[in-house]
């Protein structure tokens, strides 16, 4: 089947956070400013939903930039098949 | 962080934070600003009449009749924390039995965007002028003024009296004719 990968790595996940605070708040004080220029709240309100709706697109979905720092797992040790039974011992000291 | 929906719970309830904060702005910018403007009224047809009010006690009371002209522009009181004034005018006057009477004569709705520069001349009022006993007959000093209620987007709702009122006398006599 495809492989398709849907979590972000810690740094992405960082990144992701970092973007959408700024976006919103980019939007917003754009917006607060454009609303006082010509007198108009509700251009304010807009604005913002903009900004949330591009930092929505943005951040929300796992796309593949905040993948980019994968961690480095160590490589798995005693590689067996549960299949081959009979060994107690050995279980037990995994 | 770790999930769409965590993402998405976190980016909503920012937005909302950011949302709350612009709207304090836009108070903090409107809520100092001076509201007061002149409002001129002058009153045209004054005649006071003594009539059984069935509405209160069924005795006899006086009831005013008055037509007035009102020219005011009230375009400086609107910006973007104003969605819309009631405007009200208020008849007050005193009488032997109470310090103060206030009667509220007429009203109107302004929207922002519609015409807020009004010159009415010889206007009805909408409401009766009722005084609560025998007041109106002869009162010499009755003051006429303009007052708006402004409604925000956000903030404090005040109530602000126009600069300038104008005063006027009810005649001596009843009126007999219907007016």
């Amino acid at each position: 089947m495809f492989n398709i990968q849907t979590h972000m790595d810690y740094e992405g996940q960082h990144k992701a956070e970092k973007f959408s605070r700024f976006i919103i708040t980019l939007f917003g004080i754009v917006g607060l400013i454009w609303g006082a220029i010509i007198q108009q709240f509700s251009q304010t309100v807009y604005i913002l939903g903009a900004g949330f709706l591009l930092a929505s697109i943005i951040t929300i979905p796992p796309w593949p930039i905040y993948r980019r720092h994968p961690l480095n797992w160590q490589k798995p040790r005693n590689i067996e098949l549960p299949a081959s039974s009979g060994d107690e011992g050995k279980k037990k000291k995994k | 962080m770790h999930t769409v929906l965590t993402r998405g719970n976190a980016t909503v309830a920012y937005s909302l934070s950011v949302l709350a904060c612009l709207t304090f702005c836009c108070f903090l910018s409107t809520v100092f600003l001076d509201s007061r403007t002149t409002a001129h009224v002058n009153t045209v047809k004054v005649l006071v009449k003594n009539v059984p009010d069935y509405g209160a006690s069924r005795e006899k009371h006086d009831l005013g009749f008055l037509t007035f002209d009102l020219e005011t522009n009230l375009t400086s009181l609107f910006n973007w924390n104003v969605k819309q004034l009631f405007l009200y005018l208020t008849a007050e006057y005193k009488t032997p039995d109470s310090v103060l009477n206030q009667v509220v004569l007429w009203d109107k709705i302004i929207l922002r965007g519609e015409n807020s520069a009004l010159d009415f001349k010889n206007m009805n009022t909408k409401y009766y002028f009722w005084d609560d006993g025998n007041g109106l007959k002869n009162n010499k000093n009755v003051s006429l003024y303009l007052s708006w209620n402004i409604i925000p987007n956000a903030g404090l709702l005040p109530t602000i009296r126009s600069l300038g009122s104008h005063i006027f006398k009810f005649p001596a006599e009843y009126s007999i004719a219907s007016v």
